[in-house]
């Protein structure tokens, strides 16, 4: 059961246009950004897949993205401004299009998005299911299932994460 | 939906009152606070109702925009076709949707590109039923039931599904909603919504540009019509020969065997018509 609350069909609450394209895309975004410990990354290299690297200025898929990574939530009105906030804030960002599907994830909506602030340096793989539910499948390397709802405390879901996942030996960006 | 049925029928409840009863036990939440979440949505779905209702600038990509105020103008005119209910549905289902493409905040019911349907049905109950916000929240309850069914055994993504997905969940929602809301019985609402998700199985997810906008809005409009003709079969008493449960599996059937072009890629469908094509090239050029 992917979708266990009424709030997660009526829901979520979220700036346009798309619950998969832009709402689930900010909460992979934003779980990167406390994952980082709550630090806006100082570079970040986002691969987009399939229908997310075929669609992705339309549906501001790379503005949620960023927005997240900045720590905006769904909600958020400056998502729209996002690349223009990253690029006053410094932030060296790029995104990568690849129009075929995610070799780690079966799912139209899939996104790697590498990472680094400070000495934090991760990489995190997020697949966004519709209706602004998200699964982070992928945490430096090691394989996980995580759901992500936009009215999850996503930084206690990044406290209760195994060890042996926040280690990260690979330095390139 | 066999067994929510059962529930309600045992327990003598509406599906929006089985929702909350499950909602609450799961979250550890009384009643009365998931209530108040719940209204604080439909408080935020009629901001965007009023918002996009007179906004007659076109969303940033120039392809959408102003259609919502042009509803108004017609229906203030005072001749329409289809009545004051279907009308007012429609023209507040363009509002929302008008409102999403501009990147404005709205609720997601059950997905951003499908968010105007319910807005749409609601707000017009309220205005032309005298339907108060409790009612309306009332109605969000039975909405999240039916989703939660439709979103856990089929899909309510374009990528995933298709626009049956998401307009056709949305208005399977709203037919149900509209028969709780108009006294029907939990059984009439359950064959409410299979009625209009019938009705869009096999619908593409097709939008020009990648863009929630061409041809999504208009078929949130469209939505409303198709959910109030099955709220109102479903009241005369009518069923749907394949229950509802065999609809939604048909759905996530005719979803997987959907090609990927058809399937929010905006590689085929009207994305890739001449005029859909020159838009995007247009757009990204």
């Amino acid at each position: 059961m992917e979708f266990q609350s009424c709030f997660d069909i009526i829901g979520p609450v979220m700036v346009g246009p798309s619950s998969s394209h832009t709402a689930g895309a900010a909460s992979i975004g934003r779980f990167t950004y406390e994952l980082l410990g709550r630090c806006k990354p100082e570079k970040a290299r986002i691969t987009l897949y399939d229908s997310f690297a075929q669609t992705y200025q339309g549906h501001g898929t790379d503005k949620a993205l960023l927005g997240g990574l900045l720590g905006m939530g769904p909600e958020d009105t400056r998502i729209k401004d996002a690349l223009a906030i990253a690029s006053d804030e410094n932030i060296d960002y790029s995104f990568l299009l690849e129009k075929d599907q995610c070799p780690y994830y079966d799912h139209p909506n899939t996104t790697i998005i590498v990472a680094e602030a400070g000495y934090r340096h991760v990489k995190v793989g997020g697949v966004s299911l519709g209706g602004g539910l998200s699964h982070i499948f992928l945490i430096n390397d090691a394989e996980t299932t995580i759901r992500l709802s936009t009215d999850d405390d996503f930084r206690s879901i990044c406290n209760r994460l195994p060890l042996y996942m926040l280690t990260n030996d690979k330095r390139e960006v | 939906m066999e067994s929510l049925l059962s529930h309600c029928e045992a327990k003598n409840v509406s599906i929006a009152d089985a929702m909350i009863g499950k909602e609450s036990e799961k979250a550890e939440m009384t009643r009365e606070d998931i209530f108040h979440k719940m209204k604080d949505r439909l408080i935020k779905m009629q901001e965007a109702v009023e918002a996009g209702k007179s906004d007659g600038s076109p969303a940033p990509s120039g392809i959408s925009g102003g259609d919502a105020l042009k509803m108004g103008e017609y229906i203030d005119r005072g001749d329409t076709l289809s009545g004051s209910l279907i009308t007012g549905a429609m023209r507040y289902a363009m509002a929302t949707s008008e409102c999403n493409a501009r990147m404005g905040v709205i609720v997601a019911t059950p997905t951003a590109g499908s968010a105007g349907v319910l807005p749409g049905i609601l707000f017009s109950l309220r205005d032309n039923d005298n339907y108060s916000l409790d009612a309306l929240t009332n109605g969000l309850f039975t909405a999240s039931a039916l989703g939660y069914i439709i979103a856990n055994r089929s899909f309510i993504s374009g990528a995933a599904g298709g626009c049956q997905a998401e307009v056709g969940s949305a208005t399977a929602m709203a037919a149900g909603v509209i028969v709780e809301l108009k006294g029907g019985t939990p059984r009439q609402a359950v064959h409410g919504t299979a009625m209009a998700m019938k009705s869009l199985l096999g619908l593409v997810c097709d939008p020009v540009g990648g863009l929630v906008e061409v041809p999504c809005i208009k078929r949130n409009v469209i939505g409303t019509s198709i959910a109030f003709s099955s709220a109102d079969m479903a009241l005369a008493g009518i069923e749907s020969r394949i229950p509802c449960d065999e609809v939604i599996e048909t759905m996530y059937r005719v979803g997987s065997e959907m090609p990927r072009t058809l399937r929010e890629t905006s590689l085929g469908g009207l994305a890739t018509t001449p005029t859909g094509e020159g838009i995007k090239r247009k757009l990204y050029s």
